[in-house]
């Protein structure tokens, strides 16, 4: 215990450096804007500013370092967390995935009862006490689940992947068999280029550009930044959108505490859950929004409300959201498995600086982990803070043309590829992933799983091949502890819940399925 | 169904460069599986759950498969779509920034309908902020045109 607060005063002290603070600052204005615009996600926008962080981690700018380039990027996912709720309640348009469930009650509670600025406040507030509680349990909890991964050998890692495969595909996602498709897909394109272990040219079909492998910014940022502003083009253009003004006063907040203070049993449940439900790997800020919504419903006496405006329908899902978000983070840092799409980005980040997320990075690299962990602490507080004082200025964004933000926005997502290794052939990757990622998302195939798949798919073919030297070529290897046989019994199990699904919806006839989770 | 199909194409093609699973590569490890195991087995997966994709849009057809919503969302997608592949292919010849502002200067004087300063405005301030941001503050050279040997600045 006082190791922990010793090691976070230690990150408080890294956090707290000028540069940290310069960078988060941006970082976080950075994450609102990009929150706010509806063609470009918080997973794109970390995922397009990837080549920026890169000459920021080298030590280009003077005192800046890999904590530095951590902290801007986390700095634009919690930006980007509070801002796509702001348009979802104003504008009925969300600026997220995970804000897409406050179109339920935010918007009419801007609209119908004509209160846009307790639905901001409300909604602000509850993601602040998500976070803050999330990243407590972060602080308390991310070095014990690190010490017991150290003790993890090629067969835990493997059985670790294939966990969070099954995850992807077992909980949340809508089409389970398209699921597993993009999993394959995602470790089919991993496998381009040298084999690690041996050395051999696989995949480049005499391509010697191919010999260094798909990177997975470009892809990334094709998949997320243009695949995003495609189907958006298509799905709104260029249309009327219904328009709230917004203003915030001390008569918002003061009404939020209030409404908060009679929630805050709501609140702080949902947010232990959205952290549990975030540390499972492969899960981000949208699946657990619809789980919070659910919860929300679930606890409230008077269900009549939902729909028309109810505070819960807001603070619910915005606490359970943010605390995902943050946890999302710790099996990224401590497994080296992302919990989402924006931590397979950030984790792109780590090993771009020359960082192995896993539980080595709490012991080699304590400053960056306790700078980290610390500046989210700061990071959810300045945004908390800037959303109180920017919001009319963040909804003004929405009034930029769309001649103008689109083409800067691929203007940008090609830049941001191209500069990563002076390379047009990841500027083609780009493009030809960016209609990828439109053309899959059309057609409901989930982006997800071929992101975290390709992210970590060569880690996972090298675990399991050293597994299988290990063993002489044994699958016995895999069951050889009782964590891994926990592992993959847990594994089959989440693999085998679409099934039961299946079965049980058979059983019991039709009934109304949730939206499926985006991310 | 179109997309489950080139999924499974490009599975067949992946396994057959792959095809080199069914025998030992001389200077693989006692126990290892070799280069080809994986991407064979994965593209084989990929291939087996298109299959089914397809088979269930069979059997059950889903309406938004193979068709866009209208002949306008059809448009809007081009609109974007065109000029970024032009974007991209230009930066040989015109480099980064000559590209860039024929592109901003395209969105404004053609989506935006503005006047020739607001045109211009558009087409220029954009570069210049990308100028200093990436060359200027973080010291990243992008591509120049193919005047910039004969001393034209971009």
């Amino acid at each position: 215990m006082l190791d922990v607060l010793g090691n976070l005063g230690g990150g408080f002290a890294t956090a707290l450096q000028p540069i940290n603070i310069a960078f988060l600052l941006i970082g976080v204005t950075l994450g609102l804007v990009i929150g706010v615009l509806p063609g470009l996600g918080g997973t794109s926008g970390v995922a397009i500013l990837l080549p920026i962080s890169v000459v920021v981690a080298r030590g280009d700018i003077a005192g800046a370092n890999s904590t530095t380039a951590v902290i801007l990027l986390c700095g634009i996912y919690w930006g980007a967390l509070f801002g796509g709720v702001i348009t979802s309640i104003l504008f009925n348009i969300p600026g997220e995935p995970w804000a897409v469930v406050l179109l339920f009650d935010g918007f009419p509670l801007a609209k119908r009862k004509g209160k846009p600025g307790l639905a901001l406040t409300s909604s602000f507030l509850s993601s602040f006490v998500g976070a803050f509680i999330a990243t407590v349990l972060f602080t308390f909890f991310a070095q014990w689940i690190a010490d017991k991964a150290l003790s993890f050998g090629p067969p835990e890692l493997f059985a670790v992947f294939v966990l969070s495969f099954t995850t992807l595909v077992g909980l949340g996602a809508e089409s389970p068999i398209k699921a597993i498709a993009m999993l394959a897909l995602g470790l089919l394109l991993a496998a381009v280029g040298f084999d690690t272990l041996t050395g051999s040219q696989r995949m480049n079909f005499g391509n010697i550009q191919l010999l260094a492998g798909i990177g997975f910014v470009p892809v990334t940022i094709g998949l997320f930044g243009i695949g995003e502003i495609l189907a958006s083009a298509e799905e709104q253009g260029i249309g009327y959108m219904e328009r709230i003004s917004a203003r915030l006063g001390f008569k918002d907040l003061f009404e939020a505490l209030g409404a908060l203070r009679q929630r805050l049993w709501l609140v702080v449940s949902n947010s232990v859950i959205g952290f549990l439900f975030g540390v499972l790997p492969g899960h981000g800020a949208t699946a657990a929004s619809f789980l919070g919504y659910g919860l929300a419903r679930q606890y409230a006496k008077d269900k009549s409300e939902f729909g028309k405006g109810e505070i819960s329908g807001i603070m619910g899902p915005q606490a359970t959201a943010d605390a995902a978000g943050v946890a999302s983070l710790v099996p990224m840092i401590t497994l080296g498995v992302p919990g989402s799409p924006t931590s397979a980005v950030i984790m792109a980040g780590l090993f771009v600086w020359g960082l192995q997320p896993g539980p080595l990075l709490f012991i080699q690299h304590q400053d960056f982990v306790w700078g980290l962990i610390a500046s989210i602490y700061l990071g959810h507080l300045f945004t908390f803070l800037i959303c109180l004082a920017a919001v009319p200025l963040l909804a003004s964004i929405m009034r930029i043309p769309y001649a103008i933000i689109t083409p800067f926005i691929i203007t940008i997502s090609i830049i941001g590829s191209y500069s990563l290794n002076n390379s047009m052939l990841d500027v083609a990757f780009t493009i030809i992933f960016g209609l990828v990622g439109y053309w899959l998302r059309k057609m409901k195939y989930p982006l997800a799983p071929l992101v975290v798949a390709l992210v970590l798919g060569d880690s996972t073919e090298r675990e399991l091949r050293k597994s299988l030297i290990a063993g002489q070529g044994s699958i016995g290897i895999f069951f050889s502890s009782p964590l891994a046989t926990i592992m993959w019994v847990l594994a089959i199990v989440i693999l085998l819940l679409p099934v039961l699904r299946m079965l049980r919806a058979r059983m019991t006839g039709p009934s109304v399925r949730p939206p499926a989770p985006a991310g | 169904m179109g997309t489950a199909a080139a999924i499974v194409l490009i599975a067949a093609v992946a396994m057959f460069d792959s095809r080199g699973v069914f025998t030992t590569l001389p200077g693989t490890s006692p126990g290892d599986v070799g280069p080809s195991w994986y991407p064979f087995w994965a593209a084989a997966l990929m291939g087996v759950a298109a299959v089914f994709v397809g088979y269930r849009t069979m059997v059950t057809p889903q309406p938004a498969e193979g068709a866009f919503a209208t002949r306008e969302s059809v448009t809007s997608v081009l609109k974007l779509v065109i000029p970024m592949f032009l974007y991209a292919f230009s930066f040989k010849w015109l480099g980064f920034y000559l590209a860039t502002i024929v592109y901003m200067g395209f969105f404004a004087a053609y989506l935006g309908r503005y006047r020739w300063w607001g045109v211009l405005a558009a087409a220029t301030l954009t570069p210049l902020a990308i100028y200093l941001l990436f060359e200027v503050a973080f010291r990243l050279i992008l591509p120049k045109s193919i005047f910039y040997t004969m001393g034209f600045p971009l």
